[in-house]
C-alpha cells in the first residue's frame, strides 16, 4: 500500500528518510534537505556575505551535491557569496583522472570557476608513484596529508575565506569511532567542529553538509540527476577507518539514528585535564599550519626523497632514528670514499 | 574520492596502524619463576611480561586490585562494602581478592566490611536454571568465603524480600520490570532500560544494608564494550562515569567502583586457574542469545571480542581512551545560566530523572538538527519561515525535558503511555 507524504502535500511518498523515518514526496524531499542545509548554514554562522568560498570539488557525491546546493542557495537566499571550485589531481591512473572529467562537468554546469591543483607539481611526486615506492599498505596516509595542505595551498592561491568540504553525517561518526580506536584524542576533541581552522595563519574549513546523512545525499543527487563519479578510491582506507565504517554501517542497521547520536555524544566528550592538547602552530619548513616541527607532509615527503618512504608513518622518535642512521651511512660511505681516493 | 582520509593521520600519540595479534593465553608450562627463581610445576606467561610462578602472578594481579583503590583514595577507612557476584569470571576474581586483602592480618590488611549480593535474574530469562546446583554452588562459595555474608534478592522485586543465602526461597512469576520490558519496543532500549534500573536496584540494596560503596566486576574489555556502547546511544557526556573507577550518580550517595578494571581477560583467566575458581552462570546477559545485530549493545559486544581475537592491542587502545576522558560538567552550570531569568528556574532539575546524568539536550546543534529534520519533514514544500520551523524544533527539544537525550530515546520506545 502506498504511503502519503508526510507534509500532507497530498502525494505518494517515494522515500523514507534515515534520519527520522518520515516519508516523503520527492518535491517534499528537496526542500526538506535544503531547508536542512540552510538551517545549519545559518544557525552556525559558516559564511558572511561578501566571502568567497571554495568548495572541496572531488567528482564524488558529497562534493557535487555541496556544489549543487550551495549555488541553490546562495542565490534563493542570497548568501552573497561568491564560490569556487577546488580540485586536488592526486595523479591516481583511472581514478582521478576520471573524476577529475566530472568535476570539469560541475563546472560547466554551475557556472563556477574551476581550480586544479597536482600532487605533481606541489610535492614532484604522483601517487602512483608513491604507491609504487611504498606499497599499499599506507598509501591514503600519503594521500591525506598531502590533500590536507593542497587544499590549503590552492586555498590560499585563490585569496578564498573558507573551503566547504563535502563531510556528511556517517564521515564524521565514522570518525569518532576511528579516533576511539586508535586512541587520538586530539582528533576526537575536534573532529565533531563544523568548522575548524582560522586563526591568523590558517583558512577556516566548513562541513555544510555535517547533518546530511550519506544515503540522504546519494538519494538527493539521484532524483535531481546529478553527474557525479561513483567509483571509490582504488587505495583501500587505513584499518581504523575500513573497522569503523563497516561497525557503523551494522549499527545504523539496527537504529538509523544512531549516526546522530553518535556524533552528540563525540560533541559531549570532554577529557581530564592531564590529557595533553596539541599546540597548533606552522610548520617551519613550509609555512603551513602544523601541531608538530616539521609538519607530517615535509616529513613524509623528506621520506620519499631520501629513499626511506617508512619515515613519519611511525612514532617520530622512530623517524628521527631512521634518517640518522642513514646520515651516518652517507658519512660513513663517504669517509670510505676519502679514504680511498687518498690512496 | 576519500575527502575523509585527509583526518586518518593521527598526530603523536595516536595509533598508526593496527596490528593484528590473537589473543591467546598461551601455555602454561613448567619452569623457573623469573621473579623469585623458584622452580614450579606451573608458571604464567602474561603478554608483556615474564614467566612467574603462581605465587608472583597472584602478588602481581592482587596489586593491581589495591592500587586501583588505594592510588585514588576512593574507598574509606572501613568502609561497609557491596560486592555484586554474577557468577562471571571477573566477579569470582573480585570476590576472591577481596577476602584475601580482608584476611591478611598484617598491615597490608584492607580495611572495610564486605558483603555479598547475589541478583538472581532468572525471572528475566526463558528457562530457569536448575536450582538446587545453583544454590550448592552458592552455598559452597559461602562457606569458602567466611566471614563474608551473602544476601539474595531477585532482580526487581521489593526490598523486603532481601534475604540471607541460607534464608533465601526463591520465586518465580513477573514482577514490574518484567512487565515494563516488554513495553518497549527494540531490544536496544530494553537493553539500555535494564541496565539503569539493575544500577539503581544495585544501589537501593546497598542503602537499605547500609553500604556506601558498591564493587562492580568490570575488567578493561568490558570497559572498553561499554565505552563504544555509551558513545552509540548517545551518553558520550556521561561516558566516563561508565568506565571509571568511580560512578557516583547513584542514589543516596552510594559510589560506584571498579577496583578490577585494569585487568584484562588474559589476566583473570588466569586467576581463576590459579585459584580454581568455579566460573557459574557465564553471565549470559539479558537479550545476548537474540544474536549480534538485535541491538546496538549486542553489535557492540560482538565488535569488542572481534577485535579482542584479532586486535588485542586496539582493545586496550579504547580501553584507555575511556581513562582520559571526564564527565562532562559544563552542562549544568550552562543550563543554569539559560534558565534562570525563567519563573519555573528553581524546578529544574540537572540531571536526567532515569539515570541522573547531566542533562544534555538544550544546548545541542545536533540534537537541534534532529527536531529540525522533523519540523522539515513535516513542513515540506510549504513555504515556512526558517526561524517558525526552529521556534518548534526547539520547543520540541524541552518536551522531554527532565530526561537526557539518551533517557529520551528509550521513553520514545514505549509501545503504551507508560514514562520513565
Ligand atoms: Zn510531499
Ligand atoms: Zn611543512
Ligand atoms: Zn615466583
Ligand atoms: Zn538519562
Amino acid at each position: 500500500m502506498p504511503i502519503n507524504c508526510k507534509s500532507s502535500c497530498g502525494k505518494k511518498a517515494v522515500l523514507k528518510r534515515p534520519k527520522t523515518g518520515d516519508a516523503l514526496c520527492k518535491e517534499c524531499f528537496f526542500a526538506a534537505f535544503e531547508a536542512e542545509i540552510h538551517h545549519t548554514i545559518i544557525s552556525s554562522n559558516l559564511f558572511r556575505r561578501g566571502e568567497k568560498v571554495a568548495v572541496a570539488a572531488s567528482g564524488g557525491k558529497d562534493s557535487t551535491v555541496l556544489a549543487h546546493v550551495l549555488k541553490l542557495l546562495n542565490e534563493t537566499h542570497d548568501y552573497g557569496l561568491e564560490l569556487v571550485l577546488l580540485s586536488i589531481d592526486e595523479g591516481i591512473t583511472g581514478y582521478r583522472d576520471d573524476s577529475l572529467e566530472t568535476v570539469k562537468q560541475n563546472r560547466d554546469d554551475y557556472q563556477m570557476a574551476l581550480k586544479i591543483l597536482s600532487y605533481e607539481e606541489l610535492y614532484g611526486w604522483t601517487m602512483d608513484r608513491i604507491v609504487a615506492q611504498i606499497g599499499r599498505s599506507n598509501n591514503c596516509t600519503f594521500c591525506g596529508v598531502f590533500r590536507r595542505q593542497a587544499l590549503d595551498r590552492g586555498a590560499k592561491q585563490l585569496g578564498v575565506d573558507s573551503i566547504a568540504t563535502g563531510h556528511n553525517a556517517d564521515d564524521i561518526a565514522e570518525t569518532v569511532l576511528m579516533n576511539i580506536l586508535r586512541g587520538d584524542t586530539a582528533r576526537l576533541r575536534r573532529c565533531t567542529d563544523i568548522k575548524t581552522g582560522g586563526g591568523d595563519d590558517t583558512i577556516p574549513r566548513v562541513k555544510p553538509l555535517k547533518y546530511s546523512y550519506e544515503k540522504e545525499i546519494v538519494m538527493y543527487a539521484h532524483y535531481k540527476k546529478l553527474v557525479y563519479f561513483s567509483t571509490e578510491c582504488v587505495f583501500a582506507p587505513n584499518a581504523y577507518r575500513g573497522h569503523a565504517r563497516a561497525f557503523l554501517k551494522d549499527l545504523e542497521k539496527v537504529r538509523p539514528s544512531v549516526i546522530m547520536d553518535i556524533i552528540h555524544s563525540g560533541e559531549q566528550l570532554r577529557f581530564k585535564d592531564s590529557v595533553k592538547k596539541p599546540v597548533r602552530g606552522v610548520c617551519a619548513r613550509c609555512g603551513f599550519v602544523s601541531s608538530q616541527q616539521p609538519c607530517k607532509a615535509c616529513v613524509l615527503l623528506e621520506g620519499l626523497n631520501r629513499g626511506l618512504p617508512k619515515l613519519g608513518i611511525g612514532k617520530k622518535s622512530k623517524g628521527d632514528r631512521m634518517i640518522a642512521n642513514q646520515d651516518r651511512e652517507i658519512a660513513l660511505r663517504e669517509r670510505a670514499n676519502l679514504v680511498k681516493n687518498d690512496f | 574520492m576519500c575527502t575523509i582520509g585527509e583526518d586518518d593521520f593521527g598526530d603523536e600519540g595516536a595509533a598508526h596502524a593496527m596490528v593484528p595479534e590473537s589473543s591467546d593465553s598461551g601455555p602454561i608450562m613448567g619452569g623457573t619463576c623469573t621473579k623469585c627463581g623458584v622452580e614450579s610445576e606451573f608458571v604464567y606467561q602474561l603478554k608483556f611480561r615474564t614467566a612467574e610462578c603462581k605465587g608472583c602472578f597472584l602478588s602481581y594481579a592482587r596489586h593491581k586490585f589495591r592500587a586501583n583503590l588505594g592510588a585514588s583514595k576512593a574507598l574509606p577507612k572501613n568502609a561497609e562494602v557491596l560486592l555484586v557476584v554474577d557468577g562471571s569470571a571477573e566477579s569470582l576474581v573480585l570476590l576472591d581478592m577481596l577476602h584475601y586483602a580482608q584476611t591478611q592480618n598484617t598491615f597490608k590488611r584492607l580495611h572495610c566490611n564486605a558483603r555479598v549480593l547475589i541478583i538472581d535474574e532468572r525471572a528475566l530469562r526463558e528457562q530457569p536454571d536448575d536450582d538446587k546446583s545453583l544454590f550448592a554452588i552458592l552455598q559452597e562459595l559461602r562457606i569458602r568465603y567466611i566471614p563474608f555474608e551473602f544476601y539474595v534478592i531477585q532482580l526487581g522485586s521489593s526490598l523486603n524480600d532481601l534475604q540471607k543465602l541460607d534464608e533465601y526461597v526463591p520465586k518465580y512469576g513477573t514482577n514490574e520490570l518484567c512487565s515494563t520490558l516488554v513495553k518497549l519496543r527494540s531490544l536496544t532500549a530494553r537493553q539500555d532500560y535494564l541496565h539503569q534500573q539493575r544500577k539503581i536496584f544495585i544501589a537501593s540494596v546497598a542503602h537499605k544494608l547500609n553500604c556506601g560503596h558498591v564493587f562492580e566486576p568490570s575488567i578493561s574489555t568490558t570497559l572498553a564494550t561499554q565505552l563504544l556502547t555509551a558513545i552509540a546511544l548517545g551518553r558520550g557526556g556521561s561516558a566516563a562515569l561508565d568506565v571509571g573507577l568511580q560512578d557516583d550518580r547513584l542514589h543516596s550517595g552510594v559510589k560506584l567502583l571498579r577496583p578490577l578494571k585494569d585487568l584484562n581477560e588474559q589476566e583473570v583467566q588466569f586467576y581463576v586457574d590459579a585459584q580454581k575458581l568455579k566460573p557459574f552462570m557465564s553471565a549470559q546477559q539479558y537479550g545476548v542469545k537474540c544474536g549480534k545485530g538485535a541491538s546496538l549493545q549486542n553489535l557492540t559486544h560482538a565488535f569488542v571480542a572481534n577485535l579482542q581475537q584479532n586486535y588485542a592491542s586496539t582493545v586496550s587502545t579504547v580501553f584507555r581512551t575511556g581513562d582520559k576522558i571526564a564527565q562532562n560538567q559544563q552542562l549544568p552550570q550552562a543550563l543554569t545560566k539559560l534558565e534562570l531569568g525563567k519563573s519555573d528556574a528553581p524546578s529544574m532539575p540537572f540531571v536526567c530523572v532515569h539515570c541522573l546524568s547531566p542533562l544534555d539536550c538544550a544546548l545541542s546543534d545536533t540534537l537541534l538538527a534532529i527536531e529540525y529534520s522533523r519540523a522539515v519533514s513535516k513542513a515540506g514544500t510549504k513555504c515556512f519561515a526558517a526561524d517558525e520551523l526552529e521556534t518548534k524544533a526547539k520547543q520540541q527539544l524541552t518536551v522531554e525535558r527532565t530526561l537526557c537525550h539518551a533517557c529520551r530515546n528509550i521513553q520514545a520506545e514505549f509501545s503504551d503511555d507508560s514514562r520513565l
